[in-house]
């Protein structure tokens, strides 16, 4: 059940009804760019009058693991790496649930990495949102699988010599039917991209590059979060449908953002009813929605 | 350039003190330890001696190969192997991350792999909580691994030397966990004496994996299927293993003093004001610390009050430590752990104790369990003095319950 009132007499601002005002001050750092994507979203979600009684945000662990404890929505703060499987069990037992991955590159792509490629594969109708701060912000800004080669890390006080991972790519190439790229200077197109993910059947994906000025704009020169959106806003180039093994991130070059992919492709569920219905035939009975009562 | 090679030669045979962390003191001691592997990935308050080690490696202190894993599951892995083909390893979590690499973790200590893994205790997610809980490395408690819990920065480093050569004993060849209190003992700064590299060298020969080395010139199966044929033999060899480890851990305080010269006196538990001591209370880690002080303190009041840390959980010194128990009219266990629906409802600690107790000759004074500091809360002075008062009622014979939630938001 969502408990946001849009009547809300007291809220000075459209997003204020999402949010456990209760919770604040928030855990991020000045300049972060995970509040802005949480702004996106709420706006997406009024934009897109979505219904949030059929909806669940589902978050890992780290700095963007914290979105699904601020919003007042239904949702799960999972253990590291596995908000893609439990989101999983939530979409398999109530295929009527609009179901939200809400985490961080790391959570994502290095502990969680496995389920990611397999959602993916599957078709799991998901919507991700992935906010990249290219680093394990929590923790104390070790490399993570997304940190852009010589990049200065704590655990790579030179730089880093492994090479980072094109998430778009990663995705693109497992399977997802919606691949999508902006940064948090483009809020406008965060929150559409989500909208579109919203209506989209499969397993969607959103990238947002964001600022971590604490731990790795700090090490490497990079300036505070203003500094980030002006990179941002110079450095970006809309590439819509750009073949996603080109658009790779670089410490300091061009961020390659758009909608990379939108294609059709029958999800895990309408496979399996298929699949269901050839074998058995009028013996196949499809489950129906989980009541709780 | 004859003056480095001298400078350096130098520093080779001199003893230096710093202000370090307990997690720095464990990075100092992979140094010392001339570690070949060490992998890594980050969750608190484990994930500090990541970075020290990030920059030993980084400034060519430390000649070591450095992987920041995806996760604990496959950096616990990758050591465990690395360890088979003869490199000396090292790595470590905390709370979740360690249970996260369990299937790790069991098959370690059954392949007789020497890792030395470093525990920044924390509390068991849900509910989330970064502060000190035991339960994580307890969780391996019947595996086969030894455990050692510390108090200091200081002993945390020779603790570390300690089960490296424990640990790559060709009597042993069984995985050693170091236990830091987080927060409390991670991220603790303290004066440390850095031992010279020379005597560290004395102290610790070369990690020799023998007959058991995975190489081509040694064509072996390391962990084949062998079902029922052989699986008790196996598990019976593992149990001979930690049957020896109390012998060569006695061996290793002994050398260790000879060659630093600075002793712990009873390698398996420290006793602090117990020569005329009613009654004790016992616990593990920095718990000691507050408990030095009000112990201090209530002797000032004329109560004659003692403490034993225990510092090897694995082996548990058993016989030991019920022979100097039994001295005492009344015992306190705190347990910085908990062990839902076991005997009494009490803490992991304290049942080891009673076992302990149980099967001894001699005296079995009565064992109260205090349920404190969970999730890293505070043990405070009044905590304990509750705790004391308790157990003074137990030594007068009056019945007191055996597990007791102490500094409990009631």
């Amino acid at each position: 059940m969502s408990e946001v009132d849009f009547e809300c007499a007291e809220c000075t601002n459209p997003v204020e009804p999402f949010l456990r005002s209760e919770r604040m001050p928030h855990i991020w750092c000045p300049g972060c760019g995970i509040g802005t994507t949480v702004n996106c979203f709420t706006r997406a979600l009024i934009d897109s009058k979505a219904n949030l009684e059929k909806l669940v945000v589902v978050s890992g662990i780290g700095c963007t693991g914290r979105v699904a404890g601020y919003l007042k929505l239904d949702s799960f703060h999972t253990t590291h790496g596995r908000a893609i499987p439990f989101a999983t069990g939530l979409k398999l037992a109530n295929p009527k649930l609009t179901v939200v991955v809400y985490a961080g590159d790391g959570d994502l792509s290095a502990i969680g990495g496995n389920h990611l490629i397999h959602a993916a594969r599957r078709n799991i109708d998901l919507k991700v949102i992935c906010v990249n701060n290219l680093i394990y912000g929590m923790t104390g800004g070790q490399t993570a699988p997304t940190t852009p080669e010589h990049a200065t890390t704590s655990t790579n006080p030179y730089g880093t010599f492994e090479p980072g991972f094109n998430l778009p790519h990663l995705v693109d190439a497992a399977g997802a039917v919606y691949v999508a790229r902006w940064t948090t200077f483009h809020v406008r197109q965060v929150a559409r991209s989500m909208q579109e993910a919203f209506k989209k059947k499969g397993f969607s994906f959103i990238e947002i590059i964001s600022p971590c000025p604490t731990l790795y704009q700090r090490r490497n020169k990079m300036g505070d979060g203003l500094d980030a959106m002006k990179y941002y806003k110079q450095a970006s180039k809309v590439k819509n449908g750009a073949p996603t093994g080109e658009v790779g991130l670089t410490k300091t070059g061009e961020i390659a953002v758009g909608k990379f992919v939108d294609r059709d492709r029958p999800d895990y569920r309408e496979l399996m009813v298929h699949r269901f219905h050839e074998s058995l035939g009028d013996e196949y009975v499809e489950t129906g929605e989980l009541v709780c009562s | 350039m004859a003056q480095m090679v001298e400078t350096l030669e130098q520093q080779h045979k001199t003893d230096e003190t710093a202000l370090i962390t307990g997690s720095e003191a464990i990075a100092v001691a992979c140094k010392l330890a001339d570690v070949d592997v060490i992998t890594a990935y980050p969750i608190r308050p484990y994930d500090t001696v990541m970075q020290y080690v990030s920059k030993l490696v980084s400034h060519g202190e430390l000649d070591c190969e450095y992987i920041v894993a995806e996760g604990e599951h496959s950096q616990f892995e990758i050591v465990k192997h690395a360890s088979a083909v003869g490199a000396r390893v090292f790595c470590g979590s905390s709370g979740v991350g360690w249970m996260y690499a369990m299937e790790a973790l069991t098959v370690t200590p059954a392949l007789r792999i020497p890792m030395v893994a470093m525990v920044g205790n924390r509390a068991l997610d849900d509910p989330g909580a970064f502060g000190v809980e035991h339960n994580d490395a307890l969780t391996v408690r019947d595996l086969g691994w030894m455990l050692v819990w510390v108090d200091t920065a200081q002993e945390a480093l020779d603790t570390a030397l300690i089960a490296y050569r424990v640990a790559e004993d060709r009597r042993i060849f069984l995985p050693c966990a170091i236990s830091c209190d987080g927060a409390f003992l991670t991220h603790s700064q303290a004066l440390v004496k850095i031992p010279a590299q020379e005597k560290v060298n004395e102290f610790l020969p070369r990690y020799n994996r023998g007959d058991l080395l995975l190489h081509p010139d040694n064509p072996i199966t390391v962990a084949p299927q062998v079902n029922e044929d052989w699986v008790m033999e196996i598990r019976r060899q593992n149990y001979a293993a930690m049957e020896r480890t109390t012998a060569v851990i006695k061996e290793a305080y002994a050398d260790f003093e000879r060659i630093f010269g600075r002793s712990y006196g009873n390698p398996f538990f420290e006793e602090y004001m117990t020569e005329d001591a009613d009654i004790v209370l016992m616990g593990m880690g920095t718990l000691s610390i507050p408990m030095k002080v009000a112990i201090r303190q209530m002797r000032k009041e004329g109560k004659k009050i003692g403490f034993v840390r225990l510092r090897w959980f694995r082996p548990f010194p058993a016989e030991a430590l019920a022979k100097s128990l039994g001295r005492f009219k009344a015992v306190g266990v705190v347990d910085r752990d908990y062990s839902f629906g076991s005997p009494y409802m009490s803490g992991v600690v304290t049942h080891e104790v009673r076992t302990a107790l149980y099967s001894a000759p001699g005296p079995k004074p009565p064992v109260l369990c205090f349920i404190c500091g969970l999730g890293g809360r505070e043990v405070t002075l009044p905590d304990i003095t509750r705790m004391t008062e308790s157990v003074y009622q137990a030594a007068e014979g009056k019945a007191q319950p055996l597990t007791q939630w102490i500094g409990l938001r009631e």
